[in-house]
């Protein structure tokens, strides 16, 4: 779901990351207001499992991949505001470093993950959990569907989203032989190219993700929860450690995704997209904003080295990220008080 | 009864004056020798041996410059972040300051080679990572490891005893010497009032004075040594 450089106009992406500032601005003014600097850190913790659930990609329905982002989890754990600048900062490295998602379309591609995702997931997690304020209220079964349907119908959201920024692109932006400058695909073939999968593959292992590991947490680190249930209990170092267990299954598992071999639709090189058909009739011209398109020489482009073992290299990819982004919140937690509920 | 000169009321305003140079120069002396004196590492939850950390910190920096394998690096770049990452943030802060002071140096050099040729800016950015990843390297190991410990370590390395001694002596005489520069500057502070005309005349003297007190403290030392049997033999150290 991540929008690569050039597939969006540079006026759609300067409109999207307009709108994403006040989102951004609300959200860090929440962040500040309600996160205790035990819970900032953890936030990276969260960030971090975001950032590898986006690596590990499944294969969807019509050869393509996908993932899931983990962002409701975040957002079920920490509120919506809180997931909102975790799932952004992860975004960045990213597309900085990975070049996975583009610099450009980092508004894009946070407004649909890092913005519509969590609080559409938040919402619907509390409406169907009836969520009042202290989780200990909640009947379990509710709060597990609430969970389930959060994440799969924020994750839905999130790709209509992305689908409908790539469907507009060539109604707006087109040459005069009505070739699209940039994503050459309208809203006819990049909704149901999008949201086909995602409803079917994506947005199950979304919700099961969600639901497993919020499980998980509740039971054994209840502090890491927002509501304040088990914030009696002072944050232990012992609590933290099979999370981080989980952490590094999950850094092992990620070449997992590996095996998902096709490319995720809306995400071909410019040496793909000519080849690329929709509705049974090849595409057969590479988009001039494509061929054309500027685009930043990240440090390890699609978590891989020429010449290397693939695996090797997402493995001590998906590692650097997770320590950088537990690192980086632990910095950013440095001037927040310290603050017990 | 008072004569008429004491009846009068004195008016003095002082001139203002900036003690900026004193204050800063006896902030910065304090930090360094904060650090030299109290490691603020977190050193006793680390047990690892400082002579296997600095045997480890070489093998890896050796690695890391010599190294053209770029997979082996990204490898210490994770394995360096993942152990960076359980400390706490205020530790992390101080080494990543120093190593981002130090890979951004590295940047500034660079800058000229690779706006000149773009086509060797990979190149030239690998070589900024790897300084700033060897500089981290270090910037941990100095957390972790206190000073006495390190001399140490070098001693078990067979680094010849008069290095070790330079070492030793240099170290202990920062303190002495800085705590004699800081006593110095707290008097100039105190006893000028206002503007301080002559201050390039204090301030001479302050290193005169620093510089005849720590000869004398040498030849002290010196004196001291031959009285416990020293014979200008540096093999017995």
């Amino acid at each position: 779901m991540h929008i690569p450089e050039n597939y969006l106009s540079p006026e759609t992406c300067a409109v999207m990351t307009a709108a994403m500032v006040p989102v951004w601005a609300h959200a860090a003014k929440k962040v500040k207001e309600e996160l205790p600097r035990e819970k900032v850190t953890m936030l990276g913790t969260g960030a971090a499992f975001s950032f590898l659930v986006m690596m590990i990609n499944v294969p969807l329905i019509g050869g393509t991949t996908g993932h899931a982002v983990g962002g409701v989890l975040v957002a079920l754990l920490f509120g919506p505001g809180a997931a909102c600048i975790g799932v952004s900062v992860a975004l960045l490295l990213q597309a900085l470093i990975f070049g996975d998602g583009g610099v450009l379309a980092f508004g894009a591609n946070c407004f649909n993950m890092a913005f519509v995702l969590p609080y559409v997931g938040y919402f619907v997690y509390r409406t169907v959990a009836g969520f009042r304020g202290n989780l200990a209220d909640v009947n379990p079964i509710r709060k597990y569907a609430g969970a389930a349907a959060g994440a799969y119908i924020g994750l839905n959201a999130a790709a209509l989203c992305a689908a409908v920024e790539f469907g507009i692109q060539p109604m707006l932006f087109h040459d005069g032989a009505g070739n699209g400058l940039y994503c050459p695909y309208d809203l006819t073939v990049s909704i149901p190219a999008m949201m086909i999968p995602h409803l079917a593959v994506a947005g199950v292992v979304e919700a099961l993700f969600t639901v497993a590991v919020f499980a998980f947490v509740t039971r054994t680190a209840p502090d890491m929860l927002i509501d304040g249930s088990g914030m009696q209990t002072a944050p232990d170092a012992k609590s933290r450690v099979p999370l981080f267990a989980v952490a590094a299954a999950m850094i092992a598992a990620s070449p997992l995704g590996l095996l998902a071999s096709g490319t995720a639709w809306g995400e071909w090189g410019a040496d793909e997209i000519a080849q690329t058909s929709a509705g049974g009739e090849t595409l057969g011209y590479i988009p001039e904003g494509l061929a054309s398109g500027w685009s930043l020489d990240v440090l390890l482009p699609d978590y891989a080295m020429d010449g290397v073992n693939e695996v090797l290299v997402y493995v001590f990819s998906a590692t650097l990220g997770t320590s950088i982004l537990v690192m980086l919140f632990k910095l950013i937690s440095i001037p927040f008080k310290g603050r017990r509920n | 009864m008072l004569p008429a000169w004491m009846m009068t009321d004195d008016i003095y305003t002082p001139q203002k004056g900036s003690s900026a140079f004193i204050s800063k120069t006896m902030a910065a002396l304090g930090r360094t020798m904060a650090r030299l004196r109290v490691q603020r590492g977190h050193e006793k939850s680390r047990h690892l041996p400082a002579v296997v950390k600095i045997i480890m910190l070489l093998l890896l920096i050796i690695t890391v410059s010599a190294c053209r394998n770029r997979v082996v690096i990204l490898g210490i770049a994770a394995f360096v972040q993942v152990y960076l990452c359980t400390w706490p943030a205020r530790d992390i802060l101080s080494v990543l300051r120093t190593s981002a002071f130090a890979g951004v140096l590295a940047l500034i050099l660079f800058a000229p080679a690779m706006v000149m040729n773009p086509s060797g800016a990979a190149n030239n950015l690998m070589a900024v990572a790897k300084v700033f990843l060897s500089v981290e390297m270090v910037g941990i190991f100095n957390h972790t490891t206190q000073w006495n410990h390190m001399t140490a370590a070098l001693r078990k390395l067979r680094v010849p005893g008069i290095v070790i001694f330079t070492i030793d002596i240099t170290l202990k005489y920062i303190v002495l010497l800085g705590t004699l520069i800081n006593d110095l500057l707290t008097s100039v502070m105190l006893r000028s009032v206002g503007r301080n005309t002559g201050r390039r005349r204090s301030l001479a003297g302050v290193m005169g004075v620093t510089f005849v007190r720590s000869s004398e403290m040498s030849k002290e030392m010196y004196q001291a040594m031959q009285c416990r049997g020293f014979t200008d033999d540096y093999k017995g150290l």
